[in-house]
């Protein structure tokens, strides 16, 4: 579901950036970007097996 | 590198998103792997490097637009990093076909880093921000808003393809079946 959702957001700012206010676009851009990344932190969970 | 240069060289790479898009559908489609969480993010990042050149071509270019795409470029290229080393140790078979050799998360990582170095390269050229008055109020022509809607139409497929395949919950981490589809049955 969260990637529905990410796809649907990120389809959204593109249609804001090509036909909306350029700050609005930017500052949806900047919540979609960090969604991402809490996305990618909640599955980002399995150990990696490599030493450093 | 004039205003126009640029703003054609944006909807180029609005073209490279595009079948970066298409490609991992078709392989979706056609070898009937469905992609996994961080495969997913991968693709969600290749269409947010799509936002930067959107901008370009309707409000000429400007730093700030090739800013956001580096954004992107960097966080897809830790998402797909991560992916590689989930798979790099000895015997491991990875997740999925390769294609040409390599999984989608592995060209997914040489696409983030290219892109990286592209945006950086284009950044060097200072003439593309000079204002020539031909640009306002969008640029580009057919060419330009072609790309423009084929990255939304493919961002938009992604939409029904990822709710089919994860349905109302969160996506399961290795997928074998669209939830939609498979309650459906």
């Amino acid at each position: 579901m969260e990637f529905t959702i990410l796809f649907l957001a990120i389809a959204i700012v593109m249609l804001v950036a090509w036909r909306g206010p350029r700050p609005l676009a930017m500052g949806l851009f900047g919540v979609v970007l960090v969604a991402c990344v809490a996305t990618y932190l909640h599955h980002a969970t399995d150990v990696l097996k490599l030493s450093f | 590198m004039t205003q126009t240069r640029a703003i054609a060289l944006n909807a180029l790479s609005l073209y490279a998103l595009a079948g970066l898009l298409a490609a991992a559908f078709a392989a979706q489609l056609l070898l009937g792997e469905l992609p996994c969480p961080l495969c997913l993010l991968q693709r969600v990042l290749f269409a947010t490097l799509a936002v930067g050149p959107i901008l370009n071509i309707r409000f000429g270019p400007r730093p700030s637009h090739y800013a956001m795409s580096l954004l992107a470029a960097v966080a897809g290229a830790v998402v797909s990093s991560r992916q590689v080393l989930l798979h790099i140790m000895p015997g491991d078979e990875g997740y999925g076909s390769a294609l040409l050799g390599y999984h989608y998360y592995s060209w997914a990582l040489i696409g983030f880093i290219a892109a990286i170095v592209l945006l950086a390269a284009i950044l060097l050229f200072d003439r593309q921000f000079e204002d020539d008055g031909t640009t306002q109020p969008v640029a580009g022509g057919v060419f330009a808003y072609v790309a423009v809607w084929l990255v939304i139409g493919l961002t938009a497929l992604n939409v029904v393809s990822a709710f089919l395949e994860c349905g109302p919950r969160a996506c399961a981490d290795n997928p074998i079946v669209y939830e939609l589809l498979k309650h459906g049955s």
